[in-house]
């Protein structure tokens, strides 16, 4: 998505898809399996580890590693650092859309 | 800030239908009640405990009534699941996971009606447990694994009471009654009700 200057300025960590997918699933359920957010995401076990690491090291999610049944168990969940990426994204999001209503309504 | 494109505009609101989409996917994932699922179980436990003292492991004088209590606990449990986890009632999951499982369960509702008529009650159990088995399984897409491993299992059942008719009542007592009252329990202590 890269191009003008708006998409410029947008937080590049959650820009990615998987990314803000990661972001918004875990804002709206609270500590998800790694299965179940690759179920959710519809994406590979690669694809998905790599973007998790990367918003792992931003702070933006934690990972919580355990045992349920003696198998190994991944569960994420979302940080505060995270949650206000995610809502200045949300707002960056919504005031591409009113300024451009208003450039709209001026024209 | 800069004037947004036209292309901005449209990414900015497939990017927030995105969200959207993710969001409610995610939170509807594990709306199915685990303790809806435990009360279908008794109740399929209660049914077959009723047909083996009358004698027909398929009377649809049980089975039916049953079926209708099932559907109605699992209505009431998913809405009350819903509305304390404060999503949508009538979206994401629950709504896939009823439309993919109504051809299946109403292929079975037809079947029924023949195969009783014909006098093939014996394969009512076998034919019962597969094909609400091939709709769970299906609809086991929409949410957490552990729904669709619950319609892989009635599958198999569902074979096992085709082959062998005899012990097709207490197979339906480990399908409808054990089974749902284990995924249930599963869905209670992994995802909270």
């Amino acid at each position: 998505m890269a191009g003008s200057a708006v998409t410029e300025s947008l937080d590049r960590l959650i820009h990615e898809r998987i990314r803000l997918g990661i972001v918004s699933a875990l804002a709206a359920e609270d500590g998800m399996s790694f299965a179940d957010l690759k179920q959710v995401l519809k994406t590979s076990d690669g694809n998905l580890s790599v973007h998790a690491r990367k918003l792992e090291e931003a702070g933006y999610i934690r990972v919580l590693k355990g045992f349920e049944d003696r198998k190994p168990k991944t569960e994420y969940r979302l940080t505060a650092k995270g949650r206000r990426a995610l809502e200045a994204y949300l707002e960056q999001m919504e005031a591409i859309l009113s300024e451009a209503r208003d450039a709209l309504e001026r024209s | 800030m800069t004037i947004p494109t036209h292309e901005d505009r449209e990414q900015a609101k497939e990017t927030l239908a995105y969200i959207r989409r993710t969001m409610e996917s995610a939170s509807s994932f594990t709306a199915v009640s685990g303790w809806g699922l435990v009360g279908v179980g008794a109740v399929g436990l209660a049914a077959a405990w009723i047909a083996s003292r009358g004698g027909d492991p398929a009377n649809l004088r049980v089975w039916v009534p049953a079926a209708v209590v099932s559907v109605a606990i699992a209505v009431v449990s998913n809405i009350s699941k819903a509305k304390r986890t404060d999503v949508p009632i009538w979206s994401g999951a629950i709504r896939r996971l009823v439309w993919v499982m109504a051809p299946a369960l109403a292929a079975g509702a037809m079947m029924t009606v023949v195969l009783a008529r014909d006098g093939a009650g014996y394969l009512l159990p076998g034919m019962w447990l597969a094909l609400y088995g091939a709709g769970v399984a299906a609809g086991g897409e929409f949410s957490i694994r552990g729904i669709r491993w619950m319609g892989v299992s009635f599958l198999v059942l569902g074979a096992a009471a085709l082959l062998r008719p005899d012990l097709g009542l207490a197979i339906m007592a480990a399908g409808f009654g054990g089974l749902h009252i284990l995924v249930g329990l599963d869905i209670v202590w992994r995802h909270g009700g």
